[in-house]
């Protein structure tokens, strides 16, 4: 015969569940579910400071903090607004930096930038305009971070704005993997290996870093959030 | 006090408590309630994304702090937060003035407060 298993402790069990609703940056989740661990902390010392037992104690501090399904949308607020920021913030980093590669191998480039027809033409074509795609994608995603920053003082942080930048920083990291890897191409018919491997590398560092931004912030656009009144 | 009746002022209340000096989440939920005599009730998880949301408006600053054996998050405020609670507390008086005039028009200075300019 086994014993029975002992009931896991109420504080723990609240912010395990809580920590299973919510979709965000890792930093700022744990951050922001270790504050509200030292909270109810504090909440179960004061409850024993007045001669509640232990387990009571902790019962009572949860109940007083909310339910975790009560308190998800509020804390999924902030990180879905925490992970758009991010988002764009690597769009805003990626575009200006893929766009001085492109300066920079056709600074460097031979004859196929040269091309006024051909296959060297339209790759020449293409990828400047993927990147401007990217570089609209990126003013747009940058428009996001403007609003949910200290600008959020005067002007109401639209609801939808999460999805629009998700949405802008998957363009631009698509356009900008489809810029870098016409580059690349260019360079190959160029000959110039060095450069096309520089530019394969960019490809892969731009697309990797803005799109997965990007669809993580997507996720956290579909789960449900508290609107702020204030 | 309904939390739904105090949520519309979370961020005033939250800026006022802050403004003598620098707490944690918990200490700014237990100034809320000794400063109201226990008459606001916040859904206290709440506060914390709350907090989060004026430091990334730029009203609060905040940093781990040692206490004791444990390390907590510390608020204060921003010379912005500063002034929005100076903003907060100039529209809360001028609409607290308003509604009581128009509650209570026998309080003496009603008719010529705030209450007269919203004549329509």
């Amino acid at each position: 015969m086994t014993a029975p298993a002992e009931a896991p402790d109420p504080v723990d069990a609240h912010v395990a569940a809580l920590s299973g609703l919510l979709r965000g940056p890792r930093r700022l989740t744990t951050r922001m579910l270790d504050e509200l661990r030292d909270g109810l902390t504090d909440a179960v010392a004061a409850h024993r400071r007045d001669g509640v037992p232990p387990r009571r104690a902790a019962e009572l501090a949860v109940r007083a903090f909310g339910a975790p399904e009560e308190l998800a949308p509020a804390f999924q607020r902030e990180l879905t607004i925490a992970q758009a920021r991010r988002t764009a913030r690597s769009a805003a980093l990626a575009v200006p930096f893929a766009a001085a590669c492109w300066l920079l191998l056709r600074t460097a480039g031979s004859g196929a930038w040269a091309a006024t027809s051909g296959a060297s033409h339209a790759l020449a074509l293409t990828s400047g305009l993927l990147l401007g795609v990217a570089a609209a994608a990126s003013a747009l995603a940058g428009v996001g971070l403007a609003l949910s920053g200290p600008l959020g003082r005067r002007l109401p942080t639209p609801a939808r704005l999460p999805s629009m930048v998700a949405w802008a920083g998957t363009a631009a990291g698509l356009a900008l993997a489809g810029a870098t890897v016409a580059l690349a191409l260019l360079a190959l018919l160029g000959a110039t290996w060095p450069a096309a491997v520089a530019a394969g590398a960019v490809a892969a560092a731009s697309h990797g870093v803005v799109a997965s931004s990007a669809r993580a912030c997507r996720r956290c656009a579909r789960l449900p959030v508290q609107p702020v009144h204030t | 006090m309904r939390t739904d009746a105090v949520r519309g002022h979370l961020d005033g209340i939250l800026l006022a408590v802050l403004e003598p000096g620098p707490l944690h989440g918990y200490a700014i939920i237990t100034a809320v309630q000794r400063r109201s005599g226990g008459v606001l009730e916040l859904r206290t998880g709440t506060i914390y994304p709350a907090l989060q949301r004026l430091e990334r408006l730029g009203l609060l600053r905040s940093h781990w702090d040692a206490v004791g054996e444990r390390r907590r998050r510390c608020y204060a405020l921003t010379d912005a937060g500063r002034a929005a609670l100076t903003e907060e507390r100039s529209a809360w008086r001028e609409f607290t003035a308003a509604i009581g005039a128009v509650l209570d028009p026998a309080t003496p200075g009603a008719a010529g407060g705030p209450a007269a300019g919203l004549a329509t």
